[in-house]
């Protein structure tokens, strides 16, 4: 090749590439970054509903709610108002027939601890820490990351995963395909159920607290240290029930294994202190022994 | 520690649900979560029970189909099945649980005094009145579950071709999930059509249709 040939298309790259940077800067001029602070009461209550994009939820000590934005566009809008102790965050589209990319826009909240929240985001993130109030948080493909929650928390995704590092409180978690971890729980009131995801469950068994995992299929796993205490009550339909506790017979005369598929029951150490049932229909269940 | 078991709290649940509730079985009551739970479950039946009587309505198909379920759900209507062993406490604790179902009107109840007439009919019949039973089984399902079905059929197509397309990764999703809901319900109905009485397998069934309503609820939602 000769670089008679050569120049030319050096300059038709440039030729592409300069508008290309033309248009990325008019982009990157569209994306707003917006900040807005809301003094609150003790227990506020915190909505955001943003179709696409990351929410990072943070608890703080302050009595206020900020609320940083980064829009993806000028075809979307922030729209965020307080009545009385309630904070609403909503992103607004402007414009019809708009990218994908240019609905998105990523929020970074600070809010007291023990704030209530309510989240809507359909694809992106959504990732809450510390926060002790309530929370309702409904995905459709975002995936939902909790740490050290507490209060009644209840998460429903289509398709997103769910995990939990360290929440206590009351957890109640619905999907279709999203997989769920629940590491490290300390709540007394688990119901965890997805059609094909897995369910991992490694947490305290607390004295009368009641796990109820159940999928379609896919793997349910829970873990248990020597001296955890619980009856437990574990059915697959069509599919295999692992288990690594030794059980002693059950301790209520009307709990009675299925007798389809591959059931037990049984009680783990003291009966009774907390209740444990585990359901797939062509998954497997796991009882295993934590490291 | 509580001074009486769960099977002398059993034996004591008729007086309990009448009020009458001595200091060990509140006790046992407290340490005991699935004894609680059964009871508070039955309280919850008996307040319901009585308030439909007071407004003498006549509930929808539907709500019978759902009281059956929740009543197979909980274990309550599967008593007949071991009966045929039940011990005499047993079966004076089922005695009682059938008193508190007299609260409830007799068509509500039909639907869970026919399953559990046929279960009883599994256990005492032969293969001959075993396929008949099943026939009901699958004939109950059915008859249950396919006006269930067509409707949400129905408002699918309508969900999904209204919904805005915004977002096709968001779209996509929500097709690949209903199509999971829609095998779900798929293999379930096979399952209930291979074993009828299978109440697990039924249980799934009804839970999938459940899933199908909520998910399209929730379309219906975003779309407005």
């Amino acid at each position: 090749m000769s670089m008679h040939h050569a120049v030319p298309r050096i300059w038709k790259s440039a030729g592409l590439l300069v508008p290309g940077f033309l248009l990325f800067g008019v982009a990157s001029a569209s994306a707003q970054r917006l900040e807005k602070h809301f003094k609150v009461e003790a227990s506020p209550v915190v909505t955001i509903h943003n179709p696409n994009g990351a929410i990072t939820v943070k608890a703080w000590t302050k009595s206020e709610v900020l609320v940083i934005a980064t829009l993806g566009s000028g075809h979307v809008e922030l729209d965020a108002e307080q009545n009385g102790n309630r904070v609403d965050v909503m992103t607004r589209q402007i414009t019809d027939s708009v990218a994908p990319d240019d609905l998105r826009a990523d929020y970074q909240i600070n809010v007291p601890q023990d704030s209530e929240l309510q989240i809507h985001n359909d694809s992106g993130a959504v990732s809450v820490a510390n926060v002790l109030g309530n929370m309702d948080v409904e995905t459709i493909a975002a995936d939902v990351d909790l740490q050290d929650a507490a209060g009644y928390l209840t998460i429903a995704t289509v398709g997103g995963s769910f995990q939990c590092m360290r929440c206590a409180g009351h957890i109640e978690v619905n999907s279709i395909s999203g997989s769920f971890r629940l590491m490290d729980t300390r709540s007394k009131h688990v119901r965890a159920q997805t059609s094909t995801g897995n369910i991992l469950f490694s947490g305290d068994f607390l004295p009368n607290g009641e796990y109820r995992l159940k999928n379609y299929s896919g793997v349910i796993e829970l873990r248990f240290l020597p001296g955890d205490s619980f009856d437990v009550s574990a059915t697959s339909l069509k599919g295999k029930v692992n288990n690594q506790a030794k059980l002693t017979p059950p301790n209520h005369s009307y709990q009675s294994t299925s007798k389809y598929g591959q059931a037990l029951v049984g009680s783990f150490n003291t009966a009774g202190h907390a209740h444990v049932d585990l359901t797939s229909f062509d998954g497997t269940i796991n009882i295993v022994k934590r490291d | 520690m509580a001074a009486i078991d769960c099977k002398q709290f059993l034996n004591q649940l008729d007086a309990w649900m009448d009020g009458q509730r001595t200091a060990d079985a509140q006790a046992h009551a407290r340490d005991c979560n699935v004894c609680r739970s059964m009871a508070d479950d039955l309280g919850s039946i008996t307040t319901a029970a009585r308030s439909l009587v007071t407004e003498a309505l006549e509930p929808p198909a539907h709500v019978w189909t759902s009281l059956r379920a929740q009543l197979e759900r909980e274990g309550l209507i599967r008593e007949p099945l071991v009966r045929v062993n039940e011990t005499p406490e047993r079966a004076a604790a089922a005695g009682s649980w059938r008193r508190w179902f007299g609260a409830i009107p007799r068509p509500a109840l039909a639907g869970a005094y026919l399953a559990a007439l046929v279960a009883v009919g599994v256990v005492l019949s032969g293969p001959i009145s075993k396929r008949v039973n099943d026939y009901r089984w699958i004939q109950g399902t059915q008859d249950s579950t396919s006006p269930l079905s067509a409707h949400l059929n129905s408002v699918e197509q309508t969900t999904m071709a209204s919904f805005p397309s915004s977002n096709p990764a968001v779209t996509a999703v929500l097709h690949k999930n209903m199509a999971i809901v829609d095998n779900y319900i798929t293999l379930c109905e096979k399952s209930v059509h291979d074993e009828p009485q299978n109440e697990v397998a039924r249980d799934y069934l009804y839970e999938a249709y459940q899933q199908k309503a909520d998910l399209l609820a929730q379309l219906n939602e975003r779309g407005d």
